[in-house]
């Protein structure tokens, strides 16, 4: 396999988004009876897909991390110009790479975690072709192959919630679905829009799908009006998977709802589709219209994060709580997107790697507190610290990462994120916000972000402190099911845990390789508006 | 008194219909001749004939000539045979076999007339291929009595049933009322333009300056409209479908939905591009209203329904509405509207099979309609489950299932068009996907997530021609939403009336 | 022929088919909604013979004898189910005819 070849079969990237979806098909054609088989195939290609990730890890020239790497480029939809283009560059790798972690570890944990009503076949088979989906999204250069990827993770993202999910699945679920649903028609109106207006310097109809092409053009013949209902259509698509204030009620319902397995992967990878989105495609490829809007999705930003700490203090089930966690921190990722510069872009890159690892952990021990326990209510549990205390820990480890300890990788993602907001690009620029100027935005977003953190720390602390410390509650007291971290866990949290540390202790594993990629994509950013 | 001069007939052009023709006398033939017990050779005859009459159709396309009949270079041709006509043969062919494999043990095992039965879907699909080829205001309204009259038939197939009956006389007395309404509007075009080929009368219609045609003219082709309307469900001129769709068998149901609807649409367009290119002041608004009140209202009201044909009709209803958007903005869109639409027409068609097959499956064990019935499907069939929920979703339109594109194909010829109309249909079709996503998915919901309501977990037992049918179905639903191109290459060289001096 | 006969033939016309038409809606008989059909299709059968004659063309005659085989093809069917309903429910009009809901 050659890494740069540009053949469809001999590229490794092809492999690694297909060979989840092969798995799959080989599974649906074995028994069900056979539960063995199919985790050890599911284990096997999750595997197999990790170590073909790991050859294009090794591949990847880290030097021009700002040029797409093994690219393909063949036909696919020939009538309408859309084209098999996959590659990878700094702003996909980090996702990709935590995709591939994040799988594999599903599945080890589901070894001995198939939540009711069983049906490790089917469980099993949704988890891969989820896996495909993703991998999918974060390498398409192409819009219509990335808008056929992002539906792909929609229908076994459903289906997981509304058959192993919580008492409220159904509901749960179809909200998820439809909230989703409603984005991707918007998306692909607005796709379209592009694929149409978009015209080349000569004024001939570019007809492309190429997201490098509709970049390179940036948008300059459509009219400005036009621009910002174009970023308008993609930003609800994208802002609904975040997902960004106002559009996040579905997700403390679907993540609630959701079973563990079905929760990490939510909170890990799928809401990245969206932030990834933003930094992909709405920015580059409209530049202009990005200006304008940045101030209202800062807004947003920092208002997800006010709102979300504020939901969590508010919240008495465990899970719930980590999932305002979750709108709170992605409203980081966005203000740091919205800032339009270098750095707050890579604090963005950052901040989703870090809170994939972080919060996908912290729903791992919800899930296996829920599994012990049989509740999550936060007033009922207790003495974690006593009756496991390697899992008390743990929690304890997790929620310093999440509320942004310096040393671990939350702080990584947080604290430039809102340095940034400092000094947003084209600091002079009027917003519509008042007429201020974007300055003067963004530094009140500053401060407002900053005081997210103290509240962060507070919905943190609480929950550290409800469920682990203190003595366990009388009706837990004595609970034999309540045993401390299994085999399957250790091997299903450990790669986290590392990760936590490792992109906290050195943040520039991932630093190097976004920086590469975001400066020169956001100098045209620049360049495009006329330098501000 | 000019000499009666017997016109030129192209045999290669005229093949698929022949063979239709052909195998339609065997049937009879045989019919005549095989015991009342045993009819199960109707039903292979039948097949075989729709297959064998597909040979003529790809040797017809691979020649790739356009041939016309009964007029002349200048005139035009009365009956044509071009890429569009060949692949809605095509189509025709391949889902009338697909509703024949559907039919087989319904029909022989519940208490019907086997012989007949396959007499007359063989001579609607007749006439559904005639309709693809005809050009004439004549040929047109011939060919879509021929495809009616069996349906009305077939729609009150199990006569002992009260329901069926209801459901024959419904769509006869609302069908004939339509071509009636047709017939009166194309008298009118006929006195208005002295000529019943349709490139005439497009012709004749052109000498009319914009903003300055007579009433008479819209009426007339508001009339012929609206017959078609009829047939294609669109609201509000649908309220037959329901009923006939519920009532009548299921086969029948799956063939009424798919291959008449998929016939209104092709003398739609055949209507619409060929005969009225300029009347788009009359045309656009009128099909705006129409695709936005079809889809709108055909979805919501299958927001509640309990009954799956029903739901499924309701859908198809909507579907409808999605593939008129395109005909909205044919006269800025033009070819690549009638494009969307065939593709639509495809897919929809393997799709919309697929799901009926999986009701008439299902139906077998359960012997009831009722959605709730498909509890707990998934346990005691579970490739039964998965593949319903592989249609559904396609019909919703969630790559990569072929639905998607055929949605896409419909958002591009919307929104390519670039006007302010088909930027707001475009936005309902999204606005109306995710209503229908919902019902969709209520489905899927009941088969996957429900309990079976009576905990009777016993197999289904799939005899061979529906699993070829389920199979025949699903594979094109998967192929076309992985490689799309696999229609675009098809319906990509579709165009109609470049042969016809237009 | 003048041309005022053949505007009031073609008047006349109008009146049959609107009266088939109104018929066909009002009237809840299944005989008399068949007999309303023949009327609107006996009305554009006068339409396309006037037409013909105005137009000098043979067609519209034509047309008639398409539109008079069909309509006869047509009422048999009609017919066929409106007997098949009446030996089930003797004397049943259109709006007896619910047991599906529309």
């Amino acid at each position: 396999m050659d890494f740069n070849s540009g053949q469809f079969w001999s590229s490794p990237i092809t492999y690694a988004v297909f060979l989840p979806a092969v798995g799959a098909l080989v599974m649906l054609l074995i028994p069900r009876q056979q539960e063995m088989t199919h985790k050890v195939l599911a284990l096997i290609t999750s595997l197999v897909t990790l170590g073909i990730g790991i050859y294009i890890l090794t591949q990847f020239d880290y030097s021009a991390g700002s040029r797409l790497q093994g690219v393909v480029d063949t036909n696919w939809i020939d009538a309408i110009n859309a084209r098999y283009i996959v590659g990878l560059d700094g702003i996909s790798l980090p996702l990709f790479a935590l995709t591939l972690l994040v799988v594999p570890l599903c599945v080890i944990y589901s070894m001995d975690h198939i939540p009711a009503p069983g049906n490790a076949k089917a469980f099993l088979i949704l988890i891969l072709v989820l896996e495909t989906g993703m991998l999918g999204s974060f390498v398409a250069i192409d819009l219509v192959l990335f808008f056929v990827f992002f539906e792909v993770v929609l229908l076994p993202m459903y289906f997981l919630i509304g058959v192993w999910g919580g008492e409220q699945r159904q509901y749960a679920s179809i909200k998820f679905f439809l909230y989703t649903l409603f984005g991707s028609a918007l998306m692909i109106v607005a796709f379209l829009a592009l694929y149409f207006l978009t015209k080349n310097p000569d004024g001939s109809a570019a007809q492309t799908f190429d997201i490098r092409q509709l970049q390179a053009l940036s948008g300059s013949s459509i009219g400005r009006t036009t621009q910002l209902l174009i970023f308008g259509g993609m930003f609800v698509g994208f802002g609904i998977k975040v997902p960004m204030f106002p559009f996040h009620t579905w997700l403390p319902d679907a993540h609630t709802q959701a079973p563990t397995v079905g929760s990490v992967i939510l909170a890990a990878v799928l809401l990245k589709l969206g932030t990834y989105g933003f930094v992909r495609i709405a920015i580059p490829v409209l530049p202009e219209a990005a200006q304008s809007w940045a101030p209202i999705i800062g807004l947003l930003a920092v208002i997800g994060i006010i709102y979300g700490a504020l939901c969590c203090l508010a919240q008495t089930d465990m899970k719930r709580l980590i999932a305002f966690s979750s709108v709170a921190h992605m409203g980081y990722v966005m203000l740091g997107i919205a800032t339009l510069t270098p750095f707050g872009i890579n604090a963005a890159i950052f901040g989703m790697v870090a809170h994939g690892l972080i919060t996908g952990m912290l729903f791992f021990l919800a899930g296996s507190t829920k599994e012990r326990y049989h509740t999550l209510e936060i007033r009922r549990l207790g003495g974690l610290l006593k009756s496991a205390p390697r899992m008390g820990w743990i929690l304890g480890f997790c929620s310093m990462a999440s509320l942004g300890l310096p040393g671990l990788a939350g702080f990584w993602g947080e604290f430039p994120a809102i340095l940034s907001s400092y000094n947003p690009a084209n600091p002079t620029r009027a917003t519509v916000l008042f007429g201020w100027s974007n300055e003067v935005v963004f530094r009140i977003f500053m401060v407002l972000a900053a005081i997210g953190t103290v509240l962060a720390a507070g919905y943190l602390l609480y929950l550290y402190q409800r469920v682990a410390f203190g003595e366990p509650k009388e009706e837990f007291a004595d609970d034999p099911h309540i045993h401390d971290v299994n085999a399957f866990e250790w091997v299903s949290w450990v790669p986290l845990l590392v990760g936590i540390v490792l992109l906290g202790v050195y943040p520039n594993i991932v630093f190097s390789v976004t920086n590469e990629t975001v400066a020169p994509a956001v100098q045209q950013i620049a360049a495009a508006v006329g330098g501000g | 008194m000019l000499a009666f001069v017997a016109p030129s007939i192209d045999y290669h052009a005229f093949a698929p219909e022949l063979i239709v023709v052909a195998i339609l006398a065997i049937l009879v033939l045989v019919d005549c001749f095989t015991s009342d017990y045993d009819k199960s050779s109707q039903s292979s005859v039948a097949g075989f004939g729709l297959l064998l009459a597909l040979i003529p159709v790809v040797t017809l396309a691979m020649d790739g000539t356009v041939r016309g009949m009964f007029g002349s270079p200048e005139s035009g041709y009365a009956y044509v045979v071009d890429t569009y006509s060949l692949i809605l043969k095509a189509l025709f062919l391949v889902s009338g076999y697909v509703v024949v494999l559907l039919s087989q043990t319904y029909i022989a095992e519940g208490d019907y007339w086997e012989g007949e039965y396959y007499q007359l879907l063989l001579a609607s699909i007749l006439g559904m291929m005639v309709m693809a080829s005809a050009r004439d205001l004549v040929s047109i309204f011939v060919a879509l009595e021929l495809l009616s009259i069996p349906a009305y038939m077939l729609a009150a197939w199990r006569k002992r049933d009260l329901k069926s009956d209801e459901a024959g006389i419904k769509y006869y007395l609302m069908g004939v009322f339509a071509s009636a309404v047709m017939l009166y509007g194309m008298s009118l075009i006929y006195g208005i333009t002295g000529s019943t080929l349709l490139t005439e009368v497009a012709a004749n219609l052109r000498q009319f300056p914009a903003g300055q045609v007579p009433p008479i003219v819209v009426l007339a082709v508001v009339f012929v409209l609206v017959g078609f309307g009829f047939k294609v469900s669109a609201v509000p001129f649908h309220t037959w479908a329901p009923d006939t769709y519920e009532g009548a068998p299921t086969p029948v149901t799956a063939f009424l939905a798919v291959a008449s609807k998929a016939a209104g649409f092709v003398a739609l367009m055949t209507l619409v591009f060929v005969a009225f290119p300029g009347n788009t002041s009359t045309i656009e608004p009128l099909m705006f209203a129409l695709s936005a009140a079809t889809m709108t209202v055909g979805n919501l009201i299958a927001l509640r329904q309990t009954n799956i044909v029903r739901l499924l009709a309701y859908s198809g209803v909507a579907q409808a509405g999605y593939m008129l958007a395109p005909l909205a903005v044919y006269g800025v869109s033009g070819t690549v509207g009638l494009q969307a639409i065939i593709a639509y027409l495809l897919i929809y068609a393997a799709m919309n099979l697929g799901a009926f097959a999986v009701v008439i499956t299902a139906a077998r064990k359960t012997r009831s309609g009722e959605i709730s019935s498909f509890g707990g499907l998934i346990q005691y069939a579970p490739s039964l489950a998965v593949l319903m929920c592989l249609f559904l979703f396609s019909l919703a339109g969630i790559p990569p299932l072929g639905g998607w594109f055929a949605k896409f194909a419909v958002f591009r010829a919307l929104v390519g068009a670039e006007t302010g109309w088909g930027y707001a249909l475009a936005v309902l079709v999204g606005i109306n996907s995710v209503i229908a996503l919902f019902y969709y998915a209520r489905v899927a919901k009941t088969m996957v997530m429900d309990p079976a309501p009576d905990g009777d977990l016993s197999p289904v037992r799939v005899p061979f021609s529906l699993r070829a049918a389920l199979v025949i179905t699903a594979m094109v639903t998967v192929a076309v939403g992985v490689l799309p191109g696999l229609v675009g290459h098809f319906t990509d060289s579709v165009t109609i009336g470049a042969a016809l001096g237009s | 022929m003048g041309n005022d006969v053949n505007i009031g033939y073609l008047t006349l016309s109008a009146i049959l088919f609107g009266v088939g038409a109104i018929g066909l809606l009002v009237r809840r008989n299944a005989l008399v909604m068949l007999m309303c059909i023949e009327l609107m299709l006996n009305a554009v059968n006068l339409t396309f013979v006037t037409f013909g004659s105005m137009l000098n063309d043979i067609t519209g005659q034509v047309v008639v004898f398409f539109v008079l085989v069909v309509a006869a093809a047509e009422v048999v069917v009609g017919l066929g189910i409106i007997v098949a309903v009446a030996r089930r429910r003797p004397g049943a009009t259109a709006d007896d005819l619910r047991v599906l809901r529309g």
